[in-house]
């Protein structure tokens, strides 16, 4: 009963963690219409970014996440244009197009990170790293608790942009609609860059916060894309309200398996369910209206 | 029958070569010519290996740089330089096998050394036997290399089978009060999985109770399996994986307040980054090797093992693990057969399969402690004469902790609770 | 008539300097030969689904690793078959699997599609890694055979019979015109009365089939197999990659993508292979076909089009 509680307490927050880097994800499909293979790349970035700052500056990388938000929004803000382009293109087949682009990008990050950081390993440390709270016969790792307050403080904050500020509705309306919120004179391209820019900052500082946790290496980055996929998917692809239920479903499920199943059958089971829940339910997937032509 | 083309279509080059190499002794003899040694490495460059891959390359590189600086390695009274051939395997075994079919037929190397991971290893040495140029293996520590009984490959690293269930006694003989229990924890990858079937056999040959066996992916998060560790509560903890999921469950155990009384894990302990990267949290922390500096042995070449180190950290920056000393050992075992042989490269066919056999039937001490191949059974080509010892972190040094008679200084144990 | 007959001189000279390839040059170049032969053919086997039926398949690595642990374990030491009797039994398990996921797979659309297929590639490789008949991540070993010469022929055997099905069944034949009608407005396919699911299907057993088919020869030929070497995600990254470089969708493109990209690939590894910087520039590379050529290498050849990627570049600049 005790490892029942403690693995849905550990399940439970890594999948706020899951959720931090795959809201800004799921924003970035339904505004702007572009599956980012690079969201792992960003992810890996981040973590880069929490080493080199605490390690150069001396500053707990937690002081740091502010700073690393207007890095990488900054970096997003002006790659987003591109990538914007590429899907606005008249080309046959923009989505393929954009997913090869963003597979290129998401080549140069790892591929630059191994060349100007090496292969090594680098772990971030925090004030709050190797802490816990003792609740009972629970374990609470302290440094996973507080990355998954952020999670969810960040999803609050962003609900609060998107339903309660201008900007939020014009986001909304450039999700339903590009041209139609094109004619109410929303700037849209400027928007798309704003929502890339959100986007990015997001994941960069969810990168920090996994390197914190765990640890960081240029190889990291895929396994992330895979997450954020499996989430997106999950909570219905371009709906932002799903992805912290399906955030934490995915870490509990991860945590059960590992136990009670034996840890080797977490990805069997993992990705055979997100594959019956695209096969299963595409119909209620797909009526959230985010279709992505091909 | 195409077999045969190949072959004799090798052997007339070759014939052509050394009738060329035979031209040139002949002035050379006259005018101090040295003649030449072709090795090739075939090993991880690039791509998730090239941390270890250039771990071998340097163990390589210092036995041809040292031989070099003393002129090249003496056959029959002359003196043989020796030239390095790379081949990048791109940490991919079919990789591998493209790079050393390269190395052997484009670059005519005689003889080749080994890549970092058994994978690869597995994948070069049927190429090995096609052209019959024998590979010594300086890293490969997979049982499953050597199951495959290949004729043209050498180990020089007794297999993890061996050495990993040997610690655990090792563990239970140097503690007190004794361990009763043990977990084990393996990454499900071909190295770490066979890591952690030699700990488990290991703790059953000495009637430990395995409270736990568990295999995981690469990428698993490691909580969840803390916890259940945890929660079975062994008094040794033994992990079989590679440095990052090694740092990753010293993370882990300590943000759930978890820790055994002794934890062991097995590859990347030895590997500096371990130490760096976790600082205090790394002390206690249990790893196998099969060579320390502080080991009894010496040669001509590199001297003991002590000036091996020193002379190896004089001309990386970094202190030699026991498989960078193996790789340089490799070329010390090269260099006897060639010795044996008795003849200058370079070789046709015929003269490699001498030196093939002359290896084989290798039996001589180096700085990293005795070579002999097994010549049958599961271990067929591996050196299992290396003794495994038993190190522990403190402070970031790594201390020889057992058996009793390697060890420098008592082991921790049990490891005190997290501060 | 005057294209025809320079296509069919081309197409001779191009064949001839294949046949004849192993006679002049060394077993290595062979080797390297038979690894962009092999490329090509698997890029085509994607094209299929992914250039003339508009799915993108993300996970057709998990074929070619159907194809090459079909082979491994019947030649391996419990049941010894001879090499060319391993080769339908892959084929059959490959194009069987794909109909049975087929169907239902092959209603979502865009992302979807290309995420099923990912998970799906990913519960194989999976579980390669926890059977005992796939030997587990520590892979299977074939009796080798040492004759790059055999794996020229039959490599080259494979990818020329590959492209030319291709070529006949999708230019020639109806199944290609159904195939692209769906592409271009499946809504309207069907209304014009075509079965697109049974051709969806169809069309996706053949690509399977296909990838198995180089599957088993690549385990053969590589004599060592393991998950991440036949059924790893960068597989498939690669073939996507080639076929966008050579030109999605078109007959030959793909050959012309996959060995441009291999033998870039393997010259950069022989030069610089001790650094990562190959990656980043094969990202830059890819980033650059999507911008300025999004038709890909074949799009070269033909002047107006030149002159328009030219255009496209010089404006794209501004």
């Amino acid at each position: 009963m005790d490892l029942f509680l403690q693995t849905a307490i550990n399940g439970l927050l890594i999948g706020g963690v899951f959720a931090a880097f795959s809201l800004g994800f799921q924003l970035a499909f339904g505004v702007l219409h572009v599956v980012d293979f690079a969201v792992g790349g960003w992810v890996m970035l981040g973590g880069y970014a929490g080493y080199w700052g605490s390690t150069l500056l001396g500053v707990d990388p937690f002081l740091l996440l502010p700073a690393t938000f207007a890095l990488f929004a900054a970096t997003g803000y002006l790659l987003g244009p591109l990538v914007y382009r590429v899907r606005a293109t008249r080309y046959a087949r923009p989505a393929l197009m954009t997913l090869a682009f963003t597979f290129g990008l998401f080549l140069v990050m790892r591929g630059g990170a191994l060349t100007f950081w090496g292969f090594d390993t680098r772990a971030v440390s925090t004030v709050a790293s190797g802490e816990n709270i003792r609740i009972g016969p629970v374990v609470v790792p302290l440094l996973r608790l507080i990355a998954f307050l952020f999670a969810a403080a960040l999803a609050l904050g962003l609900f609060a942009v998107l339903y309660r500020t201008r900007l939020g509705l014009a986001i909304r309306a450039t999700a339903q609609s590009r041209e139609y919120a094109g004619l109410m004179g929303v700037d849209v391209k400027r928007l798309s860059a704003l929502v890339y820019a959100l986007y990015t900052g997001l994941t960069g500082v969810a990168g920090v916060l996994m390197a914190a946790i765990y640890s960081v290496t240029p190889e990291t980055g895929l396994r992330y894309t895979l997450f954020a996929f499996f989430v997106a998917v999950l909570a219905g692809l371009g709906s932002v309200g799903g992805v912290l239920a399906a955030a934490l479903f995915l870490g509990v499920l991860e945590a059960m398996v590992a136990v009670y199943v034996g840890s080797s059958y977490s990805h069997l089971v993992v990705f055979g369910t997100l594959y019956l829940v695209l096969l299963l339910s595409p119909q209620g997937i797909l009526r959230r209206g985010a279709i992505a032509e091909s | 029958m195409a077999h045969g083309i190949t072959r004799r279509k090798f052997l007339a080059r070759s014939g052509l070569a050394a009738g060329a190499a035979a031209g040139l002794t002949a002035p050379s003899a006259r005018g101090g010519e040295a003649p030449v040694l072709r090795v090739g490495v075939v090993t991880s460059l690039s791509g998730k290996d090239v941390l270890g891959g250039n771990l071998t390359k340097r163990g390589y590189d210092f036995w041809a740089e040292t031989v070099n600086a003393a002129g090249g390695v003496e056959v029959g009274g002359r003196r043989v330089r020796v030239q390095m051939f790379y081949g990048d395997d791109q940490s991919t075994p079919s990789a591998g096998a493209d790079a050393a079919e390269r190395l052997i037929v484009q670059e005519k190397v005689d003889a080749i050394f080994g890549p970092y991971t058994s994978g690869s290893t597995i994948a070069v040495s049927p190429i090995c036997d096609k052209y019959r140029v024998p590979m010594i293996a300086g890293s490969a520590e997979s049982p499953n290399v050597w199951k495959r009984r290949p004729t043209y490959t050498f180990g020089m690293i007794p297999a993890v089978d061996l050495t990993a269930g040997k610690s655990l006694a090792v563990i239970v003989e140097q503690a007190n009060p004794k361990p009763r229990s043990a977990a084990v924890i393996g990454v499900n990858e071909p190295f770490s999985k066979e890591t952690a079937e030699g700990f488990q056999k290991g703790a059953r040959d000495i009637k430990l109770e395995v409270a736990r066996y568990d295999l995981i992916p690469a990428r698993a998060d490691l909580a969840p399996v803390v916890s259940s560790v945890a929660s079975a509560n062994p008094d040794i903890v033994a992990v079989g994986g590679h440095e990052e999921v090694l740092i990753n469950f010293v993370k882990a155990s300590k943000a759930l307040g978890y820790r055994p009384k002794a934890l062991i894990m097995h590859y990347g302990v030895t590997v500096p980054a371990f130490a760096e990267q976790l600082g205090k949290d790394a002390d206690g922390t249990l790893g196998i090797t099969v060579w320390t500096p502080d080991v009894p042995y010496k040669d001509e070449v590199f001297g003991t093992a002590q000036q091996y180190d020193q002379a190896s950290f004089k001309r990386w920056g970094t202190h030699p693990d026991y498989t960078e000393a193996a790789c340089s050992a490799s070329g010390l075992v090269l260099a006897a057969a060639i010795r044996k042989l008795g003849k200058l490269p370079p070789y046709s066919p015929e003269d490699r399969q001498a030196l093939n056999a002359a290896i084989e039937d290798a039996s001589l001490t180096t700085f990293y402690g005795p070579v002999r191949f097994a010549k049958s059974g599961d271990h067929h080509h591996c050196n299992i004469e290396p003794v495994p010892v038993l190190i522990q972190i403190r402070g970031g040094q790594q201390l020889t902790v057992g058996p009793q008679d390697a060890k420098k200084t008592d082991m921790v144990y049990p490891l005190p609770a997290w501060t | 008539m005057r294209g025809t007959a320079a296509r069919a001189v081309l197409l001779a000279a191009v064949a001839a300097a294949l046949l004849a390839l192993p006679l002049w040059t060394s077993s290595y170049w062979t080797r390297i030969a038979t690894g962009a032969l092999m490329w090509a053919g698997l890029a085509c086997s994607w094209n299929i689904v992914g250039g003339y039926a508009g799915y993108v398949n993300f996970g057709h690595a998990a074929f070619f690793g159907v194809g090459a642990y079909s082979t491994a374990i019947l030649m391996g030491y419990d049941h010894e078959w001879p090499f060319f009797l391993t080769l339908p039994v892959g084929l059959a398990v490959a194009a069987a699997l794909a109909a049975a996921i087929g169907a239902p797979t092959l209603r979502l659309r865009g992302a979807y599609f290309a995420i099923a297929t990912w998970a799906f590639a990913e519960v194989l490789f999976e579980l390669a890694t926890l059977l005992d008949v796939t030997g587990g991540t520590g892979g299977l070993s074939l009796p080798p055979l040492l004759d790059e010469r055999f794996f020229y022929y039959t490599m080259l055997a494979a990818a020329a019979g590959t492209y030319a099905l291709a070529y006949v069944l999708l230019e020639r034949a109806r199944f290609g015109y159904r195939l692209k009608a769906l592409r271009d407005n499946e809504v309207a396919a069907e209304t014009m009365g075509i079965d697109t699911t049974r051709v969806k299907v169809q069309a996706f057993a053949l690509s399977a089939a296909l990838a198995a088919l180089f599957g088993s020869i690549y385990a053969y030929w590589v004599t060592f197999i393991d998950p991440p070497s036949v059924m790893g995600g960068d597989l498939t990254d690669q073939m996507v990659v080639m076929v966008l470089l050579g030109g999605l969708g078109h007959p030959w493109g793909p050959a012309l993508g996959a060995a441009a990209l291999y033998l870039v690939n393997r010259f950069f590894w022989a030069t610089w292979g001790d650094t990562a910087a190959y990656i980043a520039l094969l990202g830059i590379a890819i980033g650059a076909v999507v911008l300025f050529l999004p038709d890909g290498l074949v799009s070269l050849g033909s002047g107006r089009r030149r002159r328009g990627a030219l255009r496209a570049l010089i404006g794209k600049l501004w």
